[in-house]
């Protein structure tokens, strides 16, 4: 492995400074498995290494109603944070199947979403979430939504002096449930052959037949009974990863359901529509066509799923499977 | 059952605590003074012809010691068929074709020098398919190899697989059903978790000593002497060295080319080199399971009774030979004798391609046929109308057999293996809903004593006792994680009356360790431990005859327990053997107590007709699973999954159940995720994040029954485990399957990709 320099900056200002010294010839380091293995590899080859790790701070979790984290909270620790299970479940069904442990206790999200992988698999949660990035160069400093953080495979609007410093979820509506399902070959230590998340926020004022969903029924036969109880879809979020050259929103997906009453049907419609907007591609790590029927499939049982976590919302819990 | 001290008792592996510490040392580890560090070139083409190589830049950067090519080394060639040398020269077969070599003094120099070797190529046409490449006008991958009636140059290996018994065309006839599918099997790597390597040494008068994590020492040494031959040094000397091996499964049965490499450096450099391959090279450069299509047939009565079985296989070869092209032979086990049918008719082909070459891996070609032949008995069964467990029952084999390739079945314990599977699956309650989940099973033959591949099956073993009673056992088995050093401690810890932490089992010197043709065919527990059984039987009598002398009694009336010689007629005669021992090495023309013993098994090689006893005796074992098929993403999930043995006897049920368990994983691996993936002849999978071998949270709970049928030719009734577990698994979930969702997958591996098209096709023909 060639050789670098590593250095260990103790405040945000320090990167920051070095960072603008090093320019090209730097990289900043998080947990470091995604760039040890990159260097490895020889995708890149930096002379300097600039670490975050002695960088106080930069490993919070704040919770206000809405959420902000340091770009160094580590997959483990968002695992768990009851809080994040509780009000933004996707971004727990998401650490709870990355890597493996070993991984997720140094792996980061400022690194996961950093390294712009078509697969990451915090990509789509965030996305679902309506989550906004703060970034930091010596000059400047921006907040995006992460909508405009990605640009392509392994490209990102992040400039060389760039620090990636907070991402800050904001608060849900009443009445909100979310879900990602990573779809993979293996129950760990495997890449996304799909990932989606879906968030819903629903009307549910008028649900008076509560008693129904403590039943084992599944939520289709649920929203069934409901019919009549008109359940409305305030807000809904769709997301892919590896659907697309980047994690993408599944915008006339959403439009569909938007303000809608919810129906089995509906549900159908809106995940054909989610898999018509999407661009996958044949890979060895799956086909397309086959990516393509998962969207159908996996779009509605996310959002069966956010609903489900509505109505329940003590039962946040992930089954193993589905169906 | 017999009242044993040391057999059948759970005991930990002798080496546990060493490698669960990390303490262990594998070749990656070890160090010799002086060392340098090897390195390879790959060809970067699947076919090509090899215009002309520069070495001078990578030679000239300080730390390179040697930079060696097809043209300066003496024409060696190993593998089965000979038509492979270490470093190739006017023309590369494969992206696995070595190229050029280096020795450097440490391992970024190496790396370093090798990227500055420049090598100018013609591209060739390269052929992939091993059925296009049978054909007339089919690109040549070894031009001078000729073969068929006329001797034309051809890619077909002189191989002809050939079993024939009975009259299959008239069988067919008279068949009420027959069952016609074809199957096909690809690319499974052994994923061994210390990849492969190796470091060579020699002495001052040219003696070789490697240091290596082969499966078959005493092969391998023949081996590198073949080699010291080519390179002129006839008449030296060879030792093998094993280092902790980390993992074996078969990948370890033949030498490789960087063997030779690191051979042929150390010897242009006098310094020890050593090569130690990358996880990436472990995948694309080592060899995996062989690829095969299967055109089967099989038949039955009306009632259900076999009739003929009917096989024809395309092995794709690739561009080389190793054991991968001999798995036929192993295939005809299964074909010939998995449950009784009295007609059969195997051939097979071996081809040449562009692709990477095959060697032996766990089961050694049963797992590719029984996946077929037990696949399409619940297909045959289906069109009889018969319940494939009956079926099963109805054409189960039996003790005193004998099958059509003149297998002499022993003990058998296929049914009782059935029976409990069903038993434990509740078959006949829950089979046949096709409501998602599904249940099947499928069985297996193979050797379970010993297989006479070579002129001989045999293994010596060497036992002496010093001055404090331990029990030196030196055996020419190979220890590569199975727990052979174990099993052998506790055999010979059970004859002679001590205990297993008295016996120190030594496996790892050629120049100390009696001759072993290797640890293949599941030989290890059944034929070493027969020989060590044989020796400390031997050593025993010699023991018991100065014991006599000192306590005053007759050798016949003495016996040991607990490291304690006795009387049986008078308890107060006795003596700890440590003390039996001191008196016999002190006294004057005193006596070392020692013995050898060598076991050849009494089976057959195959005739020319591939027929014969094979092995003393044969391990049968039936595998039930239920699975759950997700009809909208094609996903299986087993939810229970039982693996039932017929062990003879279990020496060690915890390491025996270690076998089972690293069978069945391995097996459900080639079901539904493993496959090494191969575009234009590159393995695009080279690591574990693309290569879906299962991880701890994918393997099931796996149940194992041991059906004890005590034989009478095995070491305290034992037969061989060491393969069975994987053989029958990707059969028995593919009938579960069909059981769950009534979709049959012939193809492994049997991803949700597959099983979705094959629902989609199947709502689109109602
Ligand atoms: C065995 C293994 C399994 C894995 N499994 C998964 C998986 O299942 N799902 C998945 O999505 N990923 C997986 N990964 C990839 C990786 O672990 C994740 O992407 C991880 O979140 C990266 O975080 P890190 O802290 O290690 O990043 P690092 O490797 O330290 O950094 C990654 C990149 O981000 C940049 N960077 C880091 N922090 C910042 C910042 N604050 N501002 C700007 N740039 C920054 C770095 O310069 C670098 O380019 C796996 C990796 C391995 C080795």
């Amino acid at each position: 492995m060639k050789k670098f320099e590593y250095l260990k900056p103790h405040t945000l200002d320090e990167a920051l400074i070095l960072l603008d010294q090093y320019g090209g010839r730097a990289r900043l380091i998080a947990g470091g498995t995604d760039v040890i293995v990159m260097i490895k590899q020889k995708e890149i080859s930096p002379d300097v290494l600039i670490s975050l790790q002695e960088i106080p701070d930069l490993d919070r979790i704040n919770y206000n109603g809405s959420l902000s984290m340091g770009p160094m909270v580590t997959h483990r620790a968002i695992e768990k944070s009851e809080i994040i299970r509780k009000n933004f479940s996707a971004l727990t069904d998401a650490v709870d199947v990355l890597g493996s442990v070993q991984i997720r206790n140094v792996a980061t999200i400022g690194g996961n979403i950093s390294t712009a992988a078509p697969s990451a698999d915090t990509a789509a949660p965030l996305l679902a979430l309506g989550a906004r990035v703060k970034l930091k160069s010596m000059k400047t400093e921006r907040t995006i939504p992460i909508e405009q953080f990605f640009t392509g495979p392994g490209e990102t609007v992040l400039q060389k002096d760039d620090i990636l410093t907070e991402i800050i979820i904001p608060k849900p509506l009443p009445n909100t449930g979310s879900a990602y399902w990573k779809h993979q070959r293996r129950g760990a230590l495997d890449l996304p052959i799909l990932g989606v998340a879906v968030l819903l926020s629903l009307d549910k004022a008028t649900v008076t037949c509560s008693d129904l969903l403590c039943t084992a029924s599944p939520i289709s036969t649920v929203l069934h009974s409901l019919e009549g109880d008109e359940v409305f879809c305030k807000e809904v979020r769709i997301a892919l990863g590896v659907a697309a050259p980047t994690p993408m929103r599944a915008i006339d997906a959403e439009k569909l359901l938007r303000s809608k009453k919810i129906s089995d049907e509906l549900l159908e419609e809106v995940a054909e529509t989610a898999a018509k907007e999407a661009q996958p591609r044949d890979s060895i790590r799956g086909e397309a066509w086959y990516r393509r029927d998962m969207i159908k499939v996996l779009v509605k049982r996310m959002a069966m799923k956010s609903i489900e976590r509505v109505l329940k919302p003590e039962e946040t819990v992930f089954p193993v499977r589905l169906w | 059952m017999q009242d044993f001290i040391n057999i059948g008792k759970r005991i930990p592996k002798m080496d546990a605590e060493e490698k669960v510490t990390g303490k262990a040392v594998y070749i990656p580890d070890l160090k010799v003074p002086g060392m340098l560090y090897g390195k390879i070139l790959y060809s970067p083409h699947a076919h090509a012809r090899i215009l002309r190589i520069d070495t001078s830049e990578a030679e000239r950067l300080p730390g390179v010691r040697a930079v060696l090519t097809g043209y300066n080394t003496p024409p060696i060639k190993f593998g089965f068929y000979k038509d492979n040398p270490p470093l190739k020269a006017n023309k590369v077969r494969s992206f696995r074709d070595e190229v050029a070599a280096l020795a450097a003094i440490d391992p970024d120099i190496a790396e370093e020098a090798i990227n500055l070797i420049r090598v100018e190529y013609e591209i060739l046409p390269a052929i992939f398919d091993p059925e296009e490449a049978m054909k007339e006008g089919a690109p040549l991958i070894h031009e001078e190899h000729l073969g068929g009636k006329e001797k034309k140059p051809t890619n077909v290996l002189n191989l002809p697989w050939r079993l024939i018994a009975g009259d299959v065309d008239e069988a067919r006839k008279n068949s009420a059903y027959v069952a016609e599918d074809r199957f096909k099997v690809t690319w499974v790597a052994h994923c061994c978790l210390g990849t492969s390597g190796c470091v060579a040494q020699f002495d001052m008068k040219s003696n070789l000593t490697m240091y290596s994590n082969t499966q078959i020492p005493s092969l391998a040494q023949k081996d590198y002497l073949d080699a010291l031959s080519a390179m002129g040094l006839q008449g030296k000397k060879v030792r093998v060295i094993k280092a902790m091996i980390g993992g074996g499964f078969g990948s370890k049965l033949d030498t490789y080319a960087y063997e030779y490499i690191a051979i042929l450096l150390a010897h242009k450099t006098r310094k020890p080199v050593k090569i130690i391959f990358t996880r990436e090279e472990e995948f694309f450069a080592t060899s995996p399971r062989q690829p095969a299509i299967i055109d089967i047939a099989q038949g039955c009565t009306k009632d259900g009774k076999m009739t003929f079985r009917d096989i024809r296989m395309t092995l794709d070869n690739g561009a080389y030979t190793s054991w991968g092209a001999t798995t036929p032979s192993v295939m005809m086990m299964p074909i010939s004798s998995l449950y009784k049918v009295p007609n059969v008719r195997y051939v097979a082909k071996c081809v040449y391609t562009n692709n990477t070459y095959s060697q032996a891996m766990r089961g050694y070609g049963n797992p590719q046929a029984t996946f077929a032949i037990d696949s399409q008995i619940d297909i045959l069964a289906e069109m009889a109308g018969i319940d494939p467990l009956d079926f099963r029952l109805r054409n189960a084999n039996t003790p005193g057999e004998v099958t059509p390739q003149n297998f002499k079945i022993n003990t058998c314990g296929l049914r009782e293996c059935i029976d409990v599977v069903a038993q434990r699956l509740d078959w006949r309650q829950n089979r046949g809903r096709r409501d998602g989940r599904g249940f099947g099973m499928a069985s297996m033959i193979h050797v379970g004593g010993g297989a006479r591949v070579y002129k001989s099956d045999g293994c010596g073993t060497i036992i002496k006792i010093d001055d404090f009673g331990t029990v030196n056992v030196i055996t020419g088995a190979t220890d590569m994680g199975q727990g052979a050093e174990t099993v052998i401690a506790q055999i010979v810890a059970e004859e002679m009356g001590v205990r297993v932490e008295d016996v120190v089992v030594t496996h790892t010197d050629t120049d100390i360790c009696p001759w072993d043709v290797g640890a293949h065919a599941s030989r290890t527990t059944f034929v070493a431990g027969n020989s060590a059984r044989g020796a400390a039987k031997k050593v025993k009598e010699q023991l018991l005859e100065v014991a006599a002398k000192s306590l005053g009694e007759s050798p016949e009336n003495l016996d040991i327990r607990d490291r304690i010689v006795f009387s049986k007629n008078d308890p107060e005669k006795k003596s700890p053997l440590g003390k039996i021992l001191r008196a016999t090495h002190y006294a004057a023309g005193g006596k070392m107590v020692m013995a050898e013993y060598f076991y050849d098994p009494p089976n057959e090689n195959l005739d020319k007709e591939f027929k014969g006893n094979l092995s003393v005796t044969y391990a049968y074992g039936t595998h039930g699973v239920e699975v759950e098929v997700d009809k909208e993403t094609g996903q299986v999930k087993i939810l229970k999954y039982i693996a039932a043995h017929d062990v003879g006897r279990a020496i060690n049920p915890m390491l025996l159940e270690g076998q089972v368990y690293g069978g069945a994983t391995m097996g459900i691996g080639y079901a539904l995720t493993e496959r090494l993936i191969l575009q234009n002849g590159k393995v695009m999978n080279p690591n574990f994040l693309d290569y879906k071998m299962l991880t701890a949270k994918d393997v099931p709970n796996i149940e194992t029954i041991e059906i004890e049928t005590d034989d009478p030719s095995g070491p305290f009734g034992a037969k061989g485990i060491g393969e069975p577990g994987l053989v029958p698994t990707a059969p028995a979930i593919a009938n579960a399957i069909y059981d769950a969702v009534g979709v049959r997958i012939k193809e492994l591996p049997i991803t949700p990709e597959k099983v979705l098209a094959a629902l989609k096709e199947k709502t689109n023909l109602k």
